[in-house]
């Protein structure tokens, strides 16, 4: 019975520590699906065309943050054609992965 | 070219100039004095905010954070909490505050230096 209890209790922990990997998001799969976002936010001074504002930065922005913006624009609540575009190709890992990587890229780069 | 020509020309390059500079020229220092409401949230320095679901400012471009304000103001983004806030700003307002966290400078970057 006490080993029963201890198995339990420790797939109940496993369990936890899997849901705790997946709400951090995998910096390494989001390295790779993050290339495409390269294409405007990795240009420096690159403009929106209408209306016309710069493409926000967004390497080291905060996590939380990147995964609220990018699961706005899969919803249609946040309008970008390109952006709404863009997440509705991701699952939701798929943006807890970008946005894990995002957040990560500014360590070491020149401020 | 006749006169009238030319001055119907020169009216007309004025309108365009002013169609042009309708949006108020941002002033840093004005901007710092009016984000005192937005540092309780976003950090003193743009940079260190109370809560991870609240972008960082700090160094962001003035054209997008501008663009953020607007949209607020206008209801074409959705958040209860800015939309309070934008609210209250004029057009003057929007272009200092989005002078003042630009001319910070924060962790944020655009992502040039992975190409």
């Amino acid at each position: 019975m006490k080993s029963i209890t201890r198995i339990a209790a420790s797939l109940a922990l496993s369990a936890a520590a899997l849901q705790a990997h997946a709400a951090d998001g995998d910096a390494a799969k989001g390295k790779d699906l993050a290339y495409t976002c390269t294409g405007c936010h990795g240009v420096t001074g690159y403009k929106n065309a209408y209306p016309q504002y710069n493409v926000p930065k967004i390497g080291g922005q905060n996590q939380a943050y990147l995964v609220a913006a990018l699961t706005a624009y899969r919803a249609g609540e946040r309008s970008h054609p390109t952006m709404v575009a863009q997440a509705q190709g991701y699952t939701e890992q798929d943006i807890l992965d970008i946005a894990a990587y995002l957040s990560s890229v500014n360590e070491g780069a020149a401020k | 070219m006749s006169l009238n020509r030319k001055l119907i020309t020169a009216f007309a390059l004025l309108a365009c100039t002013g169609a042009l500079s309708a949006a108020p020229h941002g002033d840093v220092e004005a901007g710092k004095t009016k984000s005192a409401t937005c540092q309780a949230c976003h950090g003193a320095d743009g940079n260190t905010t109370i809560d991870g679901s609240y972008p960082k400012l700090a160094g962001q471009y003035a054209t997008y954070l501008s663009k953020a304000l607007h949209d607020y103001k206008s209801g074409e983004r959705k958040n209860p909490i800015m939309a309070g806030f934008a609210a209250t700003l004029s057009e003057q307002d929007i272009a200092d505050l989005a002078a003042y966290f630009a001319s910070q400078s924060g962790d944020i970057k655009d992502l040039s230096h992975l190409k």
